[in-house]
């Protein structure tokens, strides 16, 4: 037993002393971050894993910390170096820009912001798959009304009940694209936070008849939800790319570190996003282990 | 801009005081919550408690069910019933009764404890004379206990209100009403003014509740009881 112990704490010291030796090449503790749904913190894991896996040590405290409010001051700060970020949302409710259908325009964008914050942030290569903000109803309201495209919900707006994200009045890409694209401000909207299990117990109960759910929400498919076309296409192109600090990259070996993430990110396209993400949220599987099990049958950790 | 000018500066917003959704309109709605819940857990609590202190039976449950009570939180409450309730109702379900339910179980404890502890504390001596001078055991306890105790019992009911007010914001995530609704807003918005501001509301409110039931407590206590005279056993200390 003390033995042990002596040998762990050998063992503590010596990783102590290998994080304090950085300088370039070097795999220094990345400290990773993200917000707090499932779908974004199954993927934070895997970046996570994956850089384990080549040796780096990983500080997770930061994932599933909250929402871009407490997430985006924490990666300015340097209170964590990664965080997967949905590139359109970041750079439209995030920094105020105005972000596009096009993810290499929202991609540029997101990078020229960046570059003035917390001493530089990096892009990486953004994910094939996309996860964008969806209005969904249930099949026997869609049926009701003939409902298939959120053109459509104008003119029936103030019969349905909506439920809409917390943040929605004040977010451009929300409130301001439903207004002035479809002239859509209905009159009895509930506030709730989107992609979340209130949001989605809502629709099930009844309690509103629209609601704003990831498009790769597990509830969705689980339920036979009806999900409605942004036909006006004012929903901005919400593929993931992870943001890193530019302190961190000069810590370490850029090329190789960026390499890692950027073929995990072209590997990941929707149908496997929403796998994952249904894995956890209706599989009720451990993130890590669902994490672990998607590097080993992709052949990035044996 | 500081936080306080942010925070002054949405509170004298006078879009915050017109309008659905303004100030006024919500905190009606908190007080209105917390009355009706306050009354509920009275309902339950106050006989309870009063019969357990009278009759001395089922103190050791009563301090059991009170200590489970106030180990649950409420968040865990209001997400273990809004299933079974927002199935009931979809409207009402969903946004009122969890908060409704998980406020309630919140201020019973401190009711219940309290009634039970004040009735226990009442000398046995002035049980005992009421008895010998004819006095039934419900007279027993309405015109000589109850006078008796009633500064602890209202010390339960400060507490519970003044718990209640303060706890309520936690509805909001679920889309009920209340102050809490700038807490949840503000903070998805990145609106400091707007939680600050709720902030300030939230605060100020449980100061004010807590100084309404103080002046209730100070009119509720018997004179005789006000300035005890020195060899007098003393009235229990405030349990809460």
């Amino acid at each position: 037993m003390r033995l042990s112990r002596t040998l762990a704490l050998g063992a503590s010291l010596l990783v102590l002393l290998s994080a304090c030796s950085t300088g370039g090449g070097s795999k220094p503790t990345i400290k990773i971050g993200s917000v707090g749904f499932d779908e974004a913190r199954v993927v934070a894991e895997i970046y996570a894993q994956a850089l384990e896996a080549d040796g780096y040590t990983v500080d997770r405290a930061g994932i599933g910390l909250g929402s871009r409010k407490v997430l985006l001051p924490a990666l300015e700060s340097g209170q964590i170096d990664l965080q997967p970020e949905y590139i359109g949302s970041g750079l439209a409710s995030g920094y105020g820009g105005a972000s596009t259908s096009d993810p290499a325009t929202n991609r540029t964008e997101l990078q020229k912001v960046l570059d003035g914050k917390g001493g530089g942030i990096t892009v990486l290569d953004y994910t094939p798959a996309v996860d964008t903000n969806a209005l969904v109803v249930r099949k026997d309201t869609a049926d009701q009304y003939n409902l298939k495209t959120w053109g459509d919900l104008a003119a029936v707006q103030n019969d349905l009940k909506w439920g809409l994200a917390t943040d929605c009045p004040t977010n451009p890409v929300c409130a301001k694209a439903l207004k002035d694209a479809y002239g859509i401000d209905p009159a009895d909207v509930t506030l709730l936070d989107a992609c979340s299990t209130p949001m989605a117990d809502a629709l099930l109960a009844g309690t509103i008849d629209v609601a704003e759910l990831c498009s790769t929400g597990p509830e969705i498919i689980v339920n036979g939800w009806v999900r409605l076309e942004d036909d006006k296409g004012t929903q901005p192109a919400d593929n993931i790319a992870p943001l890193v600090r530019n302190d961190f990259l000069a810590k370490t070996d850029k090329a190789a570190f960026s390499k890692i993430l950027n073929d995990i990110s072209a590997k990941i396209d929707t149908p496997t996003l929403a796998q994952l993400y249904y894995d956890v949220a209706v599989g009720l599987k451990d993130t890590k282990d669902v994490a672990s099990a998607w590097l080993k049958a992709n052949g990035f950790v044996k | 801009m500081n936080l306080i000018t942010e925070t002054a500066a949405w509170l004298t917003d006078p879009a915050q005081w017109s309008g659905p959704g303004d100030i006024p309109q919500r905190l009606l709605e908190h007080l209105g919550l917390s009355a009706l819940s306050l009354l509920a857990a009275l309902a339950i609590a106050l006989p309870a408690g009063l019969f357990i202190g009278h009759t001395r039976r089922g103190t050791a449950l009563a301090a059991n069910l009170a200590n489970i009570g106030r180990a649950i939180p409420s968040l865990a409450v209001i997400g273990i019933v809004l299933p079974f309730t927002a199935a009931i109702d979809p409207q009402l379900g969903f946004k009122v009764y969890p908060t409704l339910v998980a406020m309630v179980i919140l201020a019973i404890p401190p009711i219940l404890v309290n009634a039970e502890a004040g009735v226990i504390g009442v000398d046995r001596d002035l049980v005992e004379s009421a008895r010998a001078m004819g006095m039934r055991e419900a007279q027993v306890l309405r015109s000589v206990e109850i006078p008796v105790a009633l500064p602890v019992i209202l010390t339960g009911i400060r507490s519970a209100a003044t718990q209640i007010v303060a706890t309520m914001t936690l509805g909001a995530i679920f889309g009920s009403g209340g102050l809490g609704r700038f807490l949840v807003e503000g903070i998805a918005q990145n609106d400091d003014g707007k939680i600050f501001g709720g902030v300030v509301l939230v605060a100020s409110l449980a100061l004010v509740t807590e100084a309404v039931f103080a002046v209730l407590q100070r009119a509720g206590t018997s004179a005789g009881l006000r300035r005890p005279e020195p060899n007098r056993r003393a009235i229990p200390s405030v349990v809460t």
